[in-house]
């Protein structure tokens, strides 16, 4: 299953984004949400992250971390912890066409 | 005995939610929605039915990769609602239907179909964005959620769905209560929400997509997701959900509303169907 300019969310996907969208799926809860906006970088460190991802999400790579593995879904719960609209992030995904 | 007296299509969406919320029943993009809604508001409304069973899909907001259901079945007293990341609605909780329930999820394991049994199902948009606008009557009838994985691929196939429409329908009609039982099936219409076709939908497809739902549907259960995506946008693969609320409604119907309006970026569709 092939479509360019897209990522589709493989078994392969879910396993290399696996700690990148379950520190995302923290953000479902309003004491995370506001310990992550706190210090980003401390939370993300304390869910598992490596340096690589927590460098994407420092520099608001929407991109990068939907090649990381991110799930659409869970991204944009980072991006609305972070103030970013879904937009945003579907235009900074576009550059994806580029490697399809 | 219970008995499936209709069925119910719709697109959901969080922006349908945000739009009902901040009160945009009126405005000029919305309207043509909101004001589609009607018609079906109404005729449930006649129907009083006793019960919603809604196929639907969670948008990572109940289940997580660390154990990700392919079919999950809501047994539990109340539906609450789930945080999606930016905080509750002001939702009231939903009522469950524990007795219809464990005899489905009873009736679906005989029937050779294995739902991950939830006791306590918290569900997001993929209900909650369209059952307000469908009125009270909606909001305050039990229901039965019935999650479908089309994010996490491997995802089932649209037959497979298709099929379980009916394993449901013979479940309710083997429930020895009454149950007068609407069923809905919610999920897209086309849309992608990343890559190269960010933004992409495809109004043409969502149309025949719902010609075929009323007259055709074994001809989209024969499609492979491949078809899906590319017509419908990767995300727009959920519009399978829908096969399984047509599969529950049996052989012919009977269309008694249609609507189909674009307020964004995105196309949503709303399909009322009786049994013939």
């Amino acid at each position: 299953m092939q479509i360019p300019g897209t990522i589709i969310f493989t078994g392969e996907q879910s396993r290399r984004g696996y700690r990148l969208n379950r520190m995302a799926m923290s953000l479902t809860d309003a004491a995370n949400r506001a310990r992550f906006v706190a210090d980003e970088a401390a939370y993300m460190r304390g869910m598992a992250l490596d340096d690589d991802e927590v460098e994407l999400v420092l520099r608001r790579d929407w991109r990068g971390m939907l090649e990381q593995g991110g799930s659409i879904y869970l991204v944009i719960k980072i991006a609305g912890a972070l103030g970013c609209s879904i937009q945003e992030v579907g235009r900074h995904t576009s550059g994806i066409a580029e490697r399809a | 005995m219970a008995q499936v007296i209709g069925g119910i299509g719709s697109a959901h969406a969080p922006s349908i939610g945000a739009a009902w919320d901040k009160g945009l029943q009126r405005d000029d993009r919305w309207a043509p929605v909101f004001s589609g809604f009607e018609p079906a508001k109404h005729w449930l409304e006649a129907l009083r039915p006793d019960l919603l069973v809604i196929f639907y899909n969670d948008h990572m907001n109940r289940f997580f990769f660390d154990a990700y259901p392919t079919i999950a079945l809501g047994v539990g007293e109340v539906h609450r609602q789930a945080d999606e990341g930016w905080g509750k609605r002001d939702l009231p909780d939903l009522r469950g239907d524990p007795d219809f329930a464990w005899h489905l999820a009873r009736s679906l394991v005989a029937d050779e179909f294995d739902p991950t049994i939830c006791q306590d199902m918290a569900v997001d948009h993929g209900i909650l964005s369209v059952l307000p606008v469908l009125g009270d009557a909606a909001m305050t009838t039990p229901v039965v959620p019935i999650a479908i994985n089309v994010i996490q691929h491997p995802l089932p196939t649209a037959r497979r769905l298709f099929r379980l429409g009916g394993a449901v329908r013979r479940a309710i009609e083997s429930f020895p209560a009454d149950r007068r039982v609407l069923v809905m099936g919610t999920g897209g219409l086309s849309h992608q929400l990343h890559g190269a076709r960010y933004g992409f939908f495809n109004p043409e497809w969502d149309n025949r997509f719902m010609d075929l739902i009323e007259s055709e549907p074994e001809t989209l259960a024969a499609l492979p997701h491949q078809d899906w995506m590319e017509r419908g946008g990767t995300e727009g693969v959920e519009m399978i959900i829908w096969l399984a609320m047509r599969g529950a409604l049996g052989g012919a119907v009977q269309r008694v509303h249609r609507n189909y309006a674009v307020p964004t970026a995105t196309g949503l569709g709303l399909l009322a169907l009786a049994p013939a």
